[in-house]
């Protein structure tokens, strides 16, 4: 326990308070860290020209913009795709299920993932750590079209999930799963839980081989069970990872892409299952209205990033740790 | 701070500079060699137009780009495209669009940066070309350079232009054949073969006695294989919703298929067929089905893999569809030997006011393909198409090369064993290796039934095929009705419809319309299972909502820009006048 | 670790056995779908309409394969496959390792505005269209470089890296630099030896990325026969009608349907695109299962 401390002490200690800056101290910053500015400088270039200069292209948000013309005879038109979206009430709908269900995921995306990695990291028998992880990975690699599929006949009115049901007499008759509206969400996070859920751990498991295995036997000195392992070494020396990604993934709470919610979707739960991306597409791009379809993605960008500044500053003040 | 900020920032666009600039020197030659391939020799024009009689084959290369998918385009390596080459000196480098096809975001994208090939086959998408004045006029070149374009184009010239303001003509009509006769109807309703045998070959013309020879059929026969028949099955896996959910709805009630629209003939008001009161009528039945059992509980959930494999297993009845939709599950009834399990088809009405119009003729009216400005020899670009539009052309395409596809026996083109063999059993390695098939898109061409100056047909396919693709089972049934083809119980001689084929026509991307259509079709989708599924009681209501919320979405204001658009359609191609 | 033999108490052994039961029923569960992909593969393409293949093919055959290897542009396909995927993993470590280095150390004085320039990249994009005319004036469609270039920073990779370089004892860099190593070096010779595992994940997620992709190949590079990737050479061969919602053509739709891969076929693809990455995947798993004590390299 001495050396968790001591080493969440040097975490802390490791970043001195700055004092404030003037011209003269940066330069010789500049000189003394000139290998720091080199190996970081190229890259921002690259990043402002790749990912920054063609921002240029929001501009067609305030346009009506078509493909044929140069950029000075586009039709401005101010903020009124903004207000044709606001006003969209299948806007707020799609909107609705997108959090639900991106909300649903981050919760279930940070929780199993951790959850397996940890009980993988508690697995002595190497050939068996090894099969167990990497077929637990494999179906990141079977595309949704193939999961939709298998997840549809599974619940199906004849599927094993409505048999066993039956054999527990749970129920009187099959139920038909997928034609309920309110299910919808959780079928898909389970879908994403049973897709996902391997190759997300490995990330969790390379954090934990950094983790000091000298913490592990001073703990087994002291007496330290299993659980108390996993508690007090194992969650907190993954835990600088696992806040990186949280933060990083609220920012994403609004792009949640659209092919698993067509897929796993059918006409009779539409009203749960389209979100924005698929919205973005079907009145956006797929009709040619690129003004539109921008105006929601830069919608989508100035939330998640409203949300990672919110996440990040509410990760600072309490974990006294930031991303940024 | 601020100084820090502006230190770095020029730091970063002076770099940015040299960034930009290192990166264009390096790699000018490649894109030359990339965008447009038509670095034709200069000399090759001029000689081209100097004398319009004899074929220039000095070497030249077109690029393509094919809003469709080809996977087995293989550049031109195959047989005929190296007689295409050889004949006409011209190598296609094409590109197609693969998986969502249709060209969307290639051709946006060719629209906003002016990167056109010479030669594009853009369908649905060639009215950005067109406003991004990518597409040239073709007007003259056909006029002086292509007789044999003129010859199939005959008296249609109208149907080929743009719009009633803008009468060019943008592109060939090629997606389609011309004068193409059906030799068999293969859409309709479906009953499979056992069945009609059982019941003793009875009338199947209305709704009515599709639901009692089906409600009969199950009754004696409640399991197929051990396994609970289905009576009726309906396929609403995505866009499979339309062919056998929705379209049947207008198929029954005899309108012809003017996709989600319809269009009535004397006024030319277009409105969304589902408003018909026909139409109501037919989706009430459905939900009778429903309600009585007789329509399968699964139809809105299951994914069409699970609907084809339910048609595998021999044990649905009947279906409301189009042969190429469950055509993968026939195929693995017919490979078992299972023929009696496979379908009949019947031009079921909802009563026997109506005609069923599936069959009738749009007329010419295909997407085509476009020469674009970057063309550099646009004179050489028609006589290529001209040439591949010539007797001598559709025969290579069709047919292949004489005496190695094809042999001449008594004046008759017939295609040797082993090579049809090939064809039907290894398609894609036949398309592949022959290339037969690969350049209908390239061609303006006859379709099936149309004889040339030999009495041979241009294509290959003719009515004694049809009757000897039919298993026994299937030709007794046809027996059983004094028909020898599924067609023989269509109504024929329809007149050809003055507004052609609807999906080709350019929709308004324009304002709302587009987003009007969109709230509609996902006001449908979702609509129109409800009402199937509710109780009989509530069928009307569910409908009398679902009638509300399309004009709420603003269907009305929809139909009447559509309406617009038809009647100046029937305007161009009929030259009528209409209010 | 020799010691665990004689250190089992009871509850120690229910953990243990109810852990292995619990991973075991997790890898029924998630072999599954890979084995149900295999199984069709080999099933015979007509045969695989009437459903019901689970985990055994019914009608065994190597047809779907031969169908997919008879495409000749495959191989053309897979080197340059091979090639984006090398390179573009090698470029990517090294970007993601670098910043991920420099925004760890505490004394850099633009760490902020650096991390949050950064971050900013992963939340936003300036669409299709101007992205396009920015590899148009760069003169990078119809290049190799378009598959590897523009993405080199990844601001995920890069914020993973720092979250475990941060995990590492700061001491370490500063004898390091007490005996006179300049920042590269220290990253270089202490820093990334020590972040193999880490390394080892980011490896894979690029390599994944690079494997997978076929949008970048479709959008510049599709013209460029010689400049096609795997995945999108299958890509072509796969069934064009999955989205033919826009469609109501059906006269094309029934062409379409006509040129559909029969199921068989997609999964063998799905088979030929997944098994070379996972031949890959035993070489990193050890850096990230097999783990390592930071003790052994700290002395």
């Amino acid at each position: 326990m001495e050396t968790l401390t001591a080493a969440q002490a040097s975490q802390t200690k490791k970043r001195p308070k700055k004092t404030k800056t003037n011209k003269r101290s940066f330069l010789k910053d500049l000189i003394q860290q000139k290998y720091l500015y080199l190996m970081s400088i190229p890259f921002v270039i690259w990043l402002f020209v790749f990912n920054y200069y063609p921002i240029w292209g929001w501009t067609m948000a305030f346009q009506n913009y078509k493909p044929a013309r140069t950029f000075g005879e586009q039709e401005w038109v101010g903020f009124d795709n903004f207000v044709r979206l606001f006003h969209d009430d299948q806007f707020y709908l799609v909107l609705r299920n997108t959090l639900a269900m991106s909300g649903m995921g981050l919760v279930a995306g940070l929780i199993f993932p951790i959850l397996f990695a940890v009980l993988l990291n508690e697995v002595k028998s190497m050939p068996f750590k090894r099969i167990t992880q990497t077929i637990s990975y494999l179906p990141h690699f079977v595309s949704w079209v193939v999961v939709a599929g298998i997840v549809t006949s599974l619940l199906s009115l004849d599927g094993i999930v409505n048999d066993i049901l039956m054999w527990l007499h749970l129920i009187d008759e099959p139920i038909q799963i997928m034609a309920k509206e309110h299910w919808f969400w959780g079928v898909v996070t389970g879908s994403d839980i049973w897709k996902e859920t391997g190759w997300n751990a490995i990330i969790y498991l390379a954090a934990i081989t950094g983790i000091d295995k000298e913490l592990y036997e001073a703990a087994r000195v002291d007496g330290a069970g299993r659980f108390r392992q996993i508690w007090n070494i194992t969650l907190p020396g993954i835990r600088s990872t696992i806040m990186v990604l949280f933060v990083m993934n609220i920012g994403h709470l609004l792009a949640t892409g659209y092919e698993k919610q067509m897929l796993l979707g059918n006409d009779l739960v539409s009203d749960y299952s389209q979100v924005l991306d698929l919205y973005a597409l079907d009145y956006g791009i797929k009709i040619a209205h690129f003004s539109y379809g921008t105006a929601i993605s830069m919608f989508t960008s100035v939330v998640s990033i409203l949300l990672l500044f919110t996440a990040n500053g509410l990760f600072k003040k309490f974990a006294k740790e930031s991303i940024m | 701070m601020k100084l820090r900020s502006t230190q770095s920032l020029s730091l970063l666009t002076l770099s940015g500079v040299l960034l930009l600039s290192a990166c264009s020197s390096n790699n000018n030659n490649d894109e030359a060699a990339g965008n447009s391939a038509s670095e034709a020799p200069s000399t090759s024009s001029a000689s081209a137009s100097a004398d319009s009689g004899a074929m220039d084959t000095t070497p030249i290369t077109f690029s393509f780009f094919g809003a469709d998918a080809s996977p087995n385009w293989n550049n031109m390596q195959d047989e005929i495209g190296k007689v295409i080459t050889e004949k006409t000196g011209v190598t296609i480098n094409a590109e197609y669009d693969i998986a969502s096809g249709g060209g969307e975001n290639k051709i946006a994208l060719m629209a906003a940066s002016g990167q056109y090939p010479d030669i594009i086959f853009a369908k649905g998408e060639l009215g950005k070309l067109v406003d991004a004045g990518a597409i040239i006029d073709l007007t003259d070149l056909i006029d002086k350079y292509a007789p044999n374009l003129k010859k199939l184009i005959g008296e249609n010239t109208n149907r080929l232009k743009y719009s009633l303001d803008d009468q060019s003509i943008y592109s060939i009509p090629t997606n389609g054949g011309v004068d193409q006769q059906y030799f068999d109807a293969t859409g309709g309703f479906e009953v499979q073969l056992r069945v009609l045998e059982e019941l003793g070959y009875p009338e199947i013309k209305t709704v009515q006695d599709f639901e009692n020879v089906l409600k009969e059929y199950v009754a004696k026969h409640p399991t197929t294989d051990g396994q609970p028949t289905i009576p009726l099955l309906l396929n609403a896996d995505d866009w499979k919703s339309m062919i056998t959910v929705t379209n049947p709805a207008f198929i029954a009630t005899g309108a012809p298929d003017d996709g989600e629209y319809y269009v009535d003939p004397t006024t030319y008001e277009a409105k969304l067929h589902y408003k018909r009161p026909e139409e109501r009528e037919y989706f009430k039945w459905l939900n009778h089905m429903y309600n009585e059992g007789l329509l399968d509980k699964d139809t809105f959930v299951q994914k069409d893999d699970q609907y084809q494999a339910k048609i595998a297993s021999g044990r649905v009845l009947g279906l409301i569809s189009q042969e190429w939709e469950y055509g993968n599950a026939e195929n693995a009834l017919k490979a078992a030997g299972k023929h009696e399990y496979t379908y009949g088809h019947f031009p079921v009405t909802l009563n026997d006011q109506y005609q069923d119009h599936e069959l009738v003729s749009a007329g010419i009216d295909f997407s085509g393909i476009s020469i674009t400005t970057a063309n550099k020899d646009p004179i050489r670009t028609i006589k290529f198409l001209d040439w591949l539009a010539s007797d001598e052309g559709q025969v290579l395409l069709n047919w292949g090369i004489e005496g190695v596809h094809y042999n001449v026996e008594n004046g008759k083109r017939v295609i040797p064993a082993d090579v049809l063999d090939k064809k039907v059993n290894d398609n894609s390695n036949f398309m592949k290796t022959t290339g037969i098939g690969l350049y209908t898109t390239f061609s303006m061409h006859y379709g099936d039934g149309v004889q040339d100056s030999t009495g041979n047909y241009y294509t290959t396919n003719f009515p004694d095929q049809i009757i000897a693709s039919y298993s026994d089972a299937e030709k007794a049934a046809l027996k059983g009705y004094n028909a020898t083809t599924w067609k023989d119980l269509w109504p024929t001689d329809l007149p050809v419809k003055e507004w052609g084929a609807l999906y080709n026509m350019q929709a308004p991307t324009d304002g709302d319309y587009q987003v009007i259509y969109q709230k509609t079709q996902d006001i449908i989708r979702k609509s129109i299972p409800k009402a199937i599924l509710a109780k009989p009681e509530e069928f009307d209501k569910t409908y009398d909502q679902f009638l509300a919320d399309l004009d709420k979405a603003g269907a009305e204001k929809m139909e009447s820009i559509y309406t617009g658009l038809v009647k100046n359609r029937v305007k161009l191609f009929t030259g009528k006048d209409i209010q | 670790m020799s010691s665990k033999a004689f250190n089992l108490t009871r509850g120690e052994r229910v953990f243990s056995i109810a852990n292995y039961v619990v991973l075991t029923i997790i890898v029924i569960a998630t072999v599954y779908p890979f084995l149900n992909v295999l199984a069709i593969s080999f099933n015979d393409s007509v045969d695989t309409v009437r459903g019901g293949i689970y985990l055994w093919p019914r009608e065994f055959t190597l047809e779907n394969y031969e169908t997919i290897f008879g495409y000749k542009s495959l191989l053309t396909g897979f080197k340059i496959s091979i090639l984006r995927t090398v390179i573009g993993t090698v470029l990517g470590l090294l970007s993601a390792s670098m910043l991920a280095y420099v925004l760890s150390r505490p004394d850099f004085r633009s760490s902020k505005f650096l991390s949050t320039f950064l971050a900013l990249t992963m939340y936003f994009s300036g669409g299709m269209v101007p992205i396009y005319i920015l590899f148009r004036d760069l003169n990078l469609l119809g290049t190799f470089a378009v598959y590897v270039l523009p993405g080199i920073v990844s601001a995920f990779n890069v914020f993973v890296i720092r979250s475990f370089m941060d995990g590492l004892p700061y001491a370490l860099q500063e004898s390091a630099k007490l005996d006179g190593a300049n920042d590269f070096k220290i990253f270089y010779k202490i820093i990334l030896p020590l972040c193999k595992p880490v390394l080892a994940t980011i490896a894979l997620f690029l390599a994944v990325g690079q494997w997978n992709s076929w949008f970048d190949t479709y959008l510049y590079n599709g013209n460029k026969p010689s400049l096609t990737t795997l995945q999108y050479e299958l890509m072509k061969i796969l069934d064009s009608t999955q989205q033919g919602s826009a469609m109501t053509n059906a006269n094309d739709l029934a062409n379409k349907m006509a040129q559909v891969s029969p199921e068989s076929i997609k999964m063998a693809i799905t088979i030929v695109v997944t098994v070379p990455i996972l031949v890959v995947y035993p070489f990193l798993q050890r850096y990230f299962v097999g783990g390592m004590t930071l003790g052994a390299v700290k002395s």
